[in-house]
């Protein structure tokens, strides 16, 4: 079958001590000066290899977990995913449409009402007016913030801010969903209401990435598991058995960065 | 597990046989790929057709600050207002009154307005444009969508606030009996100019800003210089003439002396609106151009 999702050979480089932070103007002159006067100035500038080699298919329906320690690659796999960032090297065939939530409530506006967020939060996540309009009601019933529609977010207790967030990225149907650690925001009924919602994504075909440091949620959600060890894929893909290498895993910490 | 396994099958083979979606499922898979992500860098400019496909986004990004800047107002909307006539008063007194700039026939208030109105425009439009990426870093590193959209976000608001300026001096040239005539219909198009050479600006600028925020420390000086360089609180008519060429380099001499052309029943001067046009389009293009080679690495140093 073919997937739906095709990453191959796809890695990243970060320079480390540079471009993390925006630098001022004379920064950047200084160095370009001393470089060009010192024989090893360039000796400080390690680079660090985020992901490295990673190839993997995904077929509809799947929900894939990432898993890893921190620094492991994963939410920089999510972000070439999601064209946030590009790959150093390889390419990625993704043959429809991706729905990209990685923070609760990208582009809120304080200021504005619930009902005015539902839009613009809406519509920075890549929904059409139209569409929006067709699933307002049910992204306010599961939400559960009703009475709440004509106040501005700022007034907000916190968890109805994620609940109305989350319920405008749920009702969103993109062919692939990327997750970012957001299923752990909520009561319990809510995060049992979220994983039901998950379950019936990949039941329409649907492909869900998930990224996640909760193992339990992931068990239950996925059948295949990606970890990543210091940026490189484990071949091992069943959700079980990468879950039992990486809680027994010791030696990750010290091969974390690779430095060349 | 089983459910799923009979969903991904009965997808696949509803896929050969019919082009209608699928009941059960709203998934079937194109022949090519919708999304290809790419290591190379491209040379090519920013395709402005993105720009037209997230129109809905482009339209709630403007609409988002409009609607938020008068939320906890008293004065709304008429700040807008206030700001090119409160500018108006301070050179009419100081200019107009004091030292006497001498503007033609034309009364100094309304030529001045005329000039000032373009004016706070193009500089509220480039220097909030070359903030917007900035400004919008927390939505850089999370979704994606066209970077450029921002910049033209920031233009369209002040874009917005140049339109309900207008009704002021709309007032102005009725309460001074200035006819309105055929060359008015310029006007339109000099907005239209006036836009693409703001948002070439702001694009150029805001990129430059993710990386070196010097950008945006300098800029305020840069304008007020600017703007004491282009015929925007005396008239043009006093450069000396072979100084001329050099003042016409600059585009907002041709687009402000252009406004007033259509306002004002003042004589076009065709070479400098010639040569403002030439260089907005260069300075459309290569900020484009210079956009595309830098937005790939906005989200990783925002």
């Amino acid at each position: 079958m073919k997937p739906i999702v095709s990453v191959r050979d796809v890695s990243k480089r970060y320079q480390v001590g540079r471009l993390l932070g925006a630098p001022s103007f004379s920064e950047a002159l200084s160095t370009a000066v001393k470089s060009s006067f010192s024989r090893n100035g360039n000796s400080r500038q390690q680079t660090l290899w985020a992901l490295k080699d990673i190839s993997f298919d995904a077929q509809r329906g799947e929900v894939i977990g990432i898993i890893g320690r921190n620094g492991a690659g994963k939410s920089t796999l999510l972000r070439i995913l999601a064209r946030i960032t590009k790959p150093t090297n390889g390419e990625i065939d993704i043959y429809g449409r991706l729905g990209t939530l990685l923070e609760i409530g990208t582009g809120f506006h304080p200021d504005l009402t619930g009902r005015e967020n539902i839009f613009l939060n809406g519509t920075i996540l890549g929904m059409k007016v139209r569409e929006i309009k067709r699933k307002f009601d049910e992204i306010v019933a599961f939400s559960g913030v009703e009475q709440f529609l004509e106040t501005p977010v700022k007034h907000y207790s916190s968890g109805m801010y994620l609940r109305l967030a989350f319920s405008i990225a749920a009702h969103f149907e993109p062919e692939v969903l990327l997750l970012d650690e957001v299923i752990a925001v909520g009561d319990l009924s809510f995060q049992n209401k979220c994983f039901e919602k998950m379950r019936a994504v990949s039941r329409e075909g649907r492909t869900i990435f998930l990224v996640s440091h909760n193992l339990g949620s992931i068990q239950s959600l996925c059948k295949r598991v990606l970890l990543l060890r210091a940026g490189r894929l484990c071949e091992e893909q069943d959700a079980q058995k990468a879950i039992e290498i990486y809680v027994n895993d010791k030696e990750v910490t010290e091969s974390r960065f690779e430095l060349s | 597990m089983i459910l799923l396994e009979k969903a991904g099958s009965t997808v696949s083979q509803k896929q050969d046989t019919s082009n209608a979606l699928p009941s059960s499922s709203h998934v079937y898979l194109p022949e090519e790929p919708l999304i290809k992500i790419r290591a190379e860098r491209s040379w090519a400019v920013v395709d402005l057709r993105e720009i037209w496909i997230h129109r809905e986004l482009l339209y709630f990004l403007i609409w988002r600050e409009l609607k938020a800047r008068y939320k906890q107002t008293v004065l709304g909307v008429s700040w807008v207002i206030l700001q090119p006539l409160l500018m108006t008063l301070v050179f009419t007194v100081f200019l107009g009154k004091l030292v006497g700039v001498p503007t033609g026939n034309v009364p100094y208030p309304l030529f001045l307005y005329a000039g000032l109105l373009p004016w706070t425009f193009f500089s509220n439009a480039v220097s909030s444009g070359s903030y917007s990426l900035v400004a919008s870093s927390q939505m850089i590193t999370k979704v994606y969508f066209p970077r450029i959209i921002l910049p033209a976000a920031a233009v369209g608001v002040r874009l917005s606030d140049f339109l309900v300026a207008s009704v002021v001096l709309i007032v102005l040239m009725r309460y001074y009996g200035i006819p309105i005539g055929w060359p008015l219909l310029v006007a339109p198009l000099l907005v239209i100019h006036v836009t693409l050479l703001a948002f070439a600006l702001s694009a150029c600028l805001s990129a430059l800003n993710v990386r070196y925020r010097d950008t945006a420390t300098a800029l305020p000086v840069m304008l007020q210089l600017w703007m004491f360089a282009s015929p925007i609180v005396y008239s043009g008519a006093i450069v000396p003439a072979r100084w001329r060429w050099l003042y016409d380099l600059n585009p907002l001499t041709g687009i402000v002396e252009g406004f007033r052309s259509a306002l004002l029943g003042i004589p076009f001067n065709r070479s400098a609106l010639l040569v403002s046009v030439l260089i907005t389009i260069i300075l459309l293009v290569g900020s484009l151009f210079a956009f595309r080679r830098m937005e790939d690495d906005f989200a990783d140093i925002v």
